[in-house]
């Protein structure tokens, strides 16, 4: 734990995905890529499955015809308490944060290995495969508070760590603390349905701590370990009709 | 005591049995021996030409043009995805490790136990280790992101102010193969040192006698010198047996440490060294048969080297194929859902099968049809198509092991498809033709066949004349207590 | 001189001309890369050096209005934000309305106004500003007003109202106002059966948060209809009861094909195309008879309605319609909502009755979670007169310009050349006109029929305002402000038509403002004369406006939606089923749908959004087919096969979807693609479902009846790989294992 921002290492940012909300609208994701100065790759991308969303719309079918269902599940960044991908980085691109007790990518550390996104369990980290190419003049919407990554780079959901340090020293310089609901990741801003909130964990009082006691509470592959920040509230009972 | 005069009909017919059939009991006179190495070194044919251009236009295309590329687009131009974010480089990463291990490793374990026939085969295995080294360690840079910041890994005092992350395994592998290949160089040049002396002594070309009074170190073959060399062999064969099994080892771990369903497993260690020397060995058989048949030394690399080395085969095709059931058994019985997946893609009659099915085809079923008979064994031929046989197959383990295990996960909405891009196919060609390249200028630069090991085994075997017959006898050589 | 080394002399003649080489290099470099520092009083208006600021401004990207604010750095604007003053959407956004920064820096917007050469070259000539305007002036002056005619989509309403005056003034025919969007949404027939049973034309507002069982019938109000962000919120709001001790809401929805809105539901009953106004009828029907309904003023229109035969008609079974019958009829506030395709048949303005007829039945009209109509929009001098057109009206204008009755042709905010089906004949018809602007700040199909393109602001760049037709309580007035100064030259069509009416003596009276700001403050005036309490005061115009600037608008204090009041004696329901053209030949019904992403077409020149997957399918860039598996069995054709879908009126190219949740006589295709024009990211790809459609309408509603063909599917036997995001071999599978969550 380092000594130079010791004021603030007892925030555990958390996020709590409810999936009984989600209408799989797509907000998130593009509200995420106007933050985060996320590329589009165009088709032959696609194709080959290079989709370089931070955050996916997973879409479940359940059951034949005429009983069906679709599930959503969005999937970002967990950001593990013990993330698998930490350790395997041989540079520290990729470091658990002790200030924000996320997962932090620092892309001009990155070498490109890509032993990270093979060790993810939730397949969330996203490679440029090559530059970005924001044709004249679609880079004047890029978001100065965020690094565009050249080729060769991992990355992936940060939370909105620029949201998270802003929040925090403005917090700071007005000598208060940081009010819950305060900072918002640009998915969980956008989220018309209120299915991502974010928050403090350690706050015993935030929204996200009461949500995480949801009897409906549960995290992905739980099994492994990894203690993710994310939460999930399962879906309702489909079963009243 | 026998002499040629007294010598029984017969038994000269049994002295001529022995020494077709061992090298060391087959002498010569030393100096038409090492006539013979150095003319084979010396000639530079039009057929060479032709080949080490052929070779090197490859190179050039696969290493400079094709890596070019990608460094200058991006890894886009591989066929690499999400989430499958590793493809052939790893493949041929490991794979390549693995084709450096029957070299040394061979030779040390030969070396270590007093295996005489090894005496003409050991220059070729380790050359071979330190040439698949090279190509090996160009992998994790081209299949690197960032290439041009490969030197981040290196601990060095930097203005970063950061070690690398000694806890990845990443590291251990970089650690793992630098040490691995200073020690195999160190190992391949050692014996040499006699070798190049001897080309010295025989050049006349100024330039030429510089070039190899450098190499050979001031080599005169004094007691001394001879003393302090196989001190020297003695320790470095001992050192290079863990530090190779420790590499690919290491290199397991790259996958074995991950929590990817499929690499996840306790037996990859092990399982991983027993499949480099299989890989490797096979390599070696083909390599044998490669510098007896261009190089003239029919003399040198006999059916009793092939013979050995395919018993070395067969033994490790029956290693290998232990450890792959008993890998894919436990998988198989612990019935995990990830793994479940992964099984039916790869198996059955999963779209994966066919690589798997001629995995087992080219790893176990041929190579035991060949192996299995001295006929198979000494027919140069057929222990090279057995040898290739064996690395198609570990070629396909690999790659069963890295992109097509990456292909399926935990979230099946995120399963992934890869198929090698042509840059990534003419890498792989290139960096092929360069491990051949490499053989080829060699066996120009240096004796491929470490002559003064021969001549030593033939000093130290003798044919006695026991009773009525003749039998091989070895000179031992103990300290005096 | 020595033969080797270099004398002094030869050292110093080297330097000097080593030197010179280096000054004149030096020069040439520095001449050719000018490096500018760029003062203070240069910036980009509204910039802070190093500092964001926020615009309050209303999202154009559809029509709800939605309020939003808009992240400002260095003049540039970064990220659209949701304004959580703002009524309708509470902060919140939907994908299509963050890309609204890709319409602003569009690669393909037009930079100028432009002359093309002969209609359809696409060879077009920069001209200036004067030049264009001069050119419209000297059209309109010179014109037979009767002659005049305006084409307009989803134009905002303070353009509408300027506009409407302005033609007005100068005597030519009122605007001709219709969207395709609103065609697809359904509004119209919406607003028809309000009128026709509670008296108001007004938007229905559901009060979906309170409800706790929901009859969805075919809607999309939580993809693109209506007021999507506000429903979602709504629907978000419904579920998270549960989470403070209230009942869960659930959803019912029923559909041919299961939509994004259908997925969230807690059951999809899956009906034939057409038959959600027979549904609703056995639903009722079942009400009356189990005694389950609660306010029996609806009951003679369920007069004769046998639900065990509509059963059969349906495809839902007797027994299941009874349960859910029950569950309506037994919750505590039940809500039916009518959806776009209910309405998009022949019969579906009776279709959209009989839904209706289902809240009557329940007594939950402005009741917490029940039916609600919206605010009155219809202000004096904020809103125009001029009813929105109906596809009839369209046909009209089209006749006209046919028949060479419109000598100049104004168009703005719409697409018809792509959106409207081709047997409109509204391409055919402009041929036929003597001048034909556009104000269109791109390139499109309907552009491209132009004489001159006096390419209008991007709505991130304009003034403006939109009342606020449906989707909240209040009466909400959403102000619009440029958030960054015009990139290109381009012009404010309010602006332009301000400065015309200086010009034209007849204009000028009624138009009095220079510019549109002024016109705008004028407006205060005009909310204050409303009397109603608001959100701010409105005495100053100033601090008035200050305020309208900063909240982003102006809204009632109190919700101002009325409880619907049933105005009239009700008869028997006729005429719901819908009516399908294409004979026997034709097997399968053509079930298009607005994309979730795309919309009718607008959003396809926003990478973001060709690049967001579709939510149901997660395909992107392309245009797909849907068939149920076993109908693609049955047609002999796998996933990424090409077929042809061929109706009596077109054929377009499609790439197989098996889609597991459709109804196995449907074939569904997204809209939005298939644009011939719009710039590189829609241009050539996919295709135009539009182009299968005849021109059939919507009995009484007169509107654009898209549910009315059958079409066929041929196999080209070419494949395509659909682009998506999702694995098609594990998601197989995945339906064998179960959800991974």
């Amino acid at each position: 734990m380092s000594t130079y921002n010791q004021g603030t290492d007892e925030h555990r940012w958390a996020m709590v995905v409810d999936i009984d909300k989600c209408t799989g609208c797509g907000a998130c994701i593009t509200a995420c890529y106007a933050e985060n100065n996320i590329p589009v790759v165009g088709e032959e991308e696609i194709h080959k499955g290079r989709h370089m969303g931070w955050v996916r719309i997973e879409r479940y079918w359940e059951g034949e015809y005429p009983n069906v269902r679709a599930r959503f599940l969005p999937i970002m960044c967990q950001q593990c308490g013990q993330a698998p991908c930490e350790p395997v980085c041989p540079v520290f691109a990729t470091y658990h944060s002790a200030t924000e007790h996320i997962n932090v990518q620092v892309y001009n550390r990155c070498v490109g290995t890509r032993f990270c996104a093979n060790n993810c369990p939730y397949i969330t980290r996203v490679f440029n495969w090559f530059d970005p190419v924001f044709p004249e003049p679609l880079q004047e919407q890029l978001n100065p508070d965020v690094t565009v990554r050249s080729r060769g780079i991992m990355e992936k959901c940060t939370f909105c760590i620029q949201r998270i340090r802003r929040v925090e020293e403005d917090a700071k310089a007005a000598g208060r603390p940081i009010e819950d609901g305060e900072v918002q990741p640009a998915c969980v801003q956008a989220c018309p349905t209120e299915a991502l909130v974010f928050g403090d964990l350690n706050d015993p009082n935030s929204k996200v701590a009461r949500l995480a006691e949801s009897r409906r509470a549960f995290k992905l592959l739980e099994d492994l370990g990894t203690e993710p920040a994310v939460i999930y509230l399962k879906g309702g009972d489909a079963h009243v009709v | 005591m026998s002499s040629e005069a007294t010598m029984h009909p017969d038994l000269a017919h049994v002295e001529q049995e022995l020494k077709a059939a061992d090298l060391l009991l087959d002498r010569r006179p030393r100096e038409e021996m090492n006539y013979e190495v150095m003319r084979a070194m010396e000639r530079i044919s039009l057929t060479w030409l032709i080949v080490a251009f052929f070779l090197g236009g490859l190179v050039f295309l696969g290493l400079v043009l094709a890596w070019g590329y990608q460094i200058k687009w991006g890894l886009g131009v591989a066929g690499i995805n999400r989430p499958v974010f590793w493809g052939v480089y790893i493949a041929n990463f490991v794979f390549w490790i693995g084709i450096s291990h029957a070299g040394t490793l061979i030779s040390a374990i030969l070396r270590s136990v007093g295996a005489e026939w090894r005496r003409p085969i050991t220059r070729a295995a380790e050359a071979m280790t330190v040439f698949a080294l090279m190509v090996a360690g160009m992998y994790p840079l081209i299949h690197m992101g960032r290439t041009w910041r490969f030197y981040w890994m290196l601990p060095y005092p930097n203005q970063r102010l950061l070690w690398p992350n000694f806890r990845s395994p990443l590291m251990w592998d970089m650690m793992a193969i630098l040490t691995y290949l200073t020690g195999s160089l160190i190992f391949l040049y050692l014996p040499l040192i006699p070798d190049l002396a001897m080309v010295r002594d025989h050049s006349s070309a100024k330039l030429r006698k510089k070039l190899f009074n450098i190499l050979s170190l001031g080599w005169r073959g004094t007691e001394a010198e001879w003393k302090h060399l196989h001190v020297a062999m003695a320790i470095f064969t001992f050192i290079i047996i863990p530090v190779a099994a420790s590499v690919h080892t290491i290199v397991s771990w790259d996958f074995a440490m991950s929590n990817v369903p499929g690499w996840k497993s306790t037996i990859f260690g092990p399982y991983f060294v027993v499949g480099a020397i299989y890989s490797g060995v096979g390599a070696l058989a083909v390599v044998l048969v490669m510098v007896r048949k261009f190089m003239g030394f029919e003399y040198y690399l006999r059916e009793q080297h092939l013979d050995n080395i395919g018993k070395i085969m067969l033994t490790m095709t029956f290693f290998w194929t232990y450890f792959w059931f008993n890998g894919y058994l436990t998988e198989w019985y612990g019935a995990e859902t990830a793994l479940d997946f992964l099984r039916e893609f790869m198996t059955y009659t999963g779209p994966a099968a066919p690589l798997f099915y001629a995995m087992l085809i080219t790893n176990i079923i041929i190579p035991i049809a060949i192996l299995w008979s001295r006929a198979g064994r000494t027919t140069p031929w057929m222990i090279s198509l057995a040898g290739i046989s064996i690395n198609i197959g570990m070629y396909l383990e690999r790659y069963i092991i890295v992109p097509v295990t990456l292909s399926r996960n935990r979230f099946p909405f995120s399963w992934g498809h890869y198929v090698p891009s042509p840059v990534e196919i003419l890498i792989s060609i290139g960096s092929l033709s360069m491990f051949i390249l490499l053989y080829v200028l060699l066996s120009r630069i240096v004796p491929l066949i470490s002559v003064w090991e021969v001549q030593e085994g033939q000093v130290m075997h003798v044919i006695r004349r026991v009773g009525r017959t003749l039998v091989p006898g070895v000179i031992q050589w103990h300290k005096a207590e | 001189m020595s033969k080797q080394g270099i004398t002094r002399r030869q050292f110093l003649q080297g330097t000097a001309l080593a030197g010179a080489a280096a000054v004149i290099s030096g020069c040439t470099l520095s001449l050719q890369k000018k490096e500018y520092l760029e003062p203070y009083v240069d910036m980009p208006e509204f910039a802070l050096p190093g500092e964001s600021v926020w615009y309050a401004t209303t999202c154009r990207e559809c029509p709800a209005a939605c309020g939003i604010i808009v992240r400002v750095h260095q003049g540039r604007a970064k990220k659209v934000e949701g304004n959580a003053m703002h009524p309708v959407n509470e902060g919140k956004t939907c994908a299509r309305g963050q890309a609204a920064l890709q319409a602003l820096y569009n690669p393909d917007r037009l930079r100028a106004p432009v002359a093309q050469s002969a209609r359809g070259s696409r060879q077009f000539t920069s001209i200036d500003w004067n030049e264009a305007l001069n050119t419209l002036y000297q059209l309109i002056s010179e014109t037979d007003p009767a002659r005049i005619a305006f084409f307009g989509g989803d134009v905002p309403d303070h353009v509408l109202w300027i506009l409407e005056t302005f033609f007005a003034a100068i005597g030519a025919p009122p605007p001709v106002i219709y969207s395709t969007h609103a065609a697809w949404e359904g509004k119209r027939a919406l607003r028809l059966v309000n009128k026709s049973l509670f008296g108001v034309d007004r938007l229905p507002v559901y009060d979906l948060a309170h409800a706790d069982v929901v009859f969805s019938f075919s809607g999309g109000f939580l993809s693109t209809e209506l007021s999507p962000v506000h429903y979602n919120l709504a629907f978000g709001r419904m579920r998270g009861r549960q989470d403070t001790g209230g009942p869960r809401g659930v959803v019912v929805h029923f559909e041919p094909r299961l939509s994004q809105t259908a997925a969230p539901a807690d059951r999809w009953i899956p009906i034939r195309p057409g038959t959600e106004g027979l549904v609703a009828l056995a639903l009722g029907r079942i009400l009356l008879d189990e005694g389950w309904a609660r306010n029996t003023a609806a009951a003679p229109f369920f007069a004769g309605v046998d639900a065990k035969e509509l059963a059969e008609v349906t495809d839902v079974e007797y027994e299941r319609l009874r349960h859910l019958a029950q569950l309506f009829g037994q919750a505590q506030a039940p809500l039916a909502i009518p959806g776009s395709a209910a309405a998009a048949h022949r019969g579906g303005y009776q279709a959209v009755m009989a839904v209706q007829m289902l809240n009557i039945l329940m007594d939950n009209l402005g009741k917490p979670g029940g039916l609600w109509l919206a605010p009155d929009t219809r202000i004096d001098g904020l809103t125009p007169k001029t009813e929105p057109a109906s596809l009839a009206d369209v046909r009209d204008l089209v006749e006209r310009m046919r028949s060479g009755q419109v000598d100049l042709l104004l168009l703005d905010g719409s697409n018809p050349a792509y959106g409207l089906p081709p047997e409109v004949g509204f391409v055919d018809a402009v041929a036929n006109v003597g001048k034909v602007i556009s104000f269109s700040s791109f390139v499109d199909e309907t552009s491209v029929w132009a004489d001159y393109i006096l390419p209008g602001h991007t709505p991130l760049e304009s003034w403006g305002y939109q009342v606020v037709d449906n989707g909240t309580d209040r009466l909400v007035i959403s102000a619009q402000q440029p958030v960054v100064r015009p990139y290109y030259d381009t012009r404010d069509v309010a602006d332009v038509f301000l400065f015309l009416a200086q010009a034209l003596e007849p204009a000028r009276a009624q138009l009095p403002w220079l510019n549109v700001v002024d016109f705008l403050k004028s407006r205060m005036e005009v909310i204050r004369n409303l009397g109603i309490p608001g959100s701010f005061a409105l005495d100053n115009v100033e601090e008035a406006w200050a305020y309208w600037l900063g909240n982003g608008g102006w809204r009632s204090k109190e919700p101002l939606w009325s409880a619907p009041v049933l105005k009239r004696e009700l008869s028997q329901a006729f005429n719901l089923a819908p009516e399908f053209e294409g004979g026997t030949e034709y097997p399968f019904i053509l079930y298009p749908y607005e994309s979730p992403t795309l919309t009718d077409g607008r959003g396809a020149n926003r990478p973001w959004l060709q690049e967001l997957p579709d939510p149901m399918t997660t395909a992107m860039w392309r245009t797909w087919v849907e068939l149920n598996p076993e109908t693609a069995y049955l047609l002999g054709v796998q996933r990424d096969d090409v077929v042809k879908v061929i109706s009596p009126y077109g054929e377009v190219e499609a790439i197989v979807y098996i889609y597991p949740a459709i109804h196995p006589h449907v074939v569904a295709m997204p809209l939005g693609q298939g644009h011939t024009d719009y710039g590189r990211y829609a241009q050539g790809r996919g295709a135009n479902p539009v182009q299968l459609l005849g021109g059939r309408e919507v009995d009484v509603v007169k509107d654009l009846a898209w549910l009315s063909v059958r079409v066929k599917i041929v196999p080209t036997g070419r494949r395509q790989r659909l682009p998506r995001l999702e694995n098609n071999a594990g998601v197989d599978r995945a339906r064998e294992v179960g959800f991974p969550g």
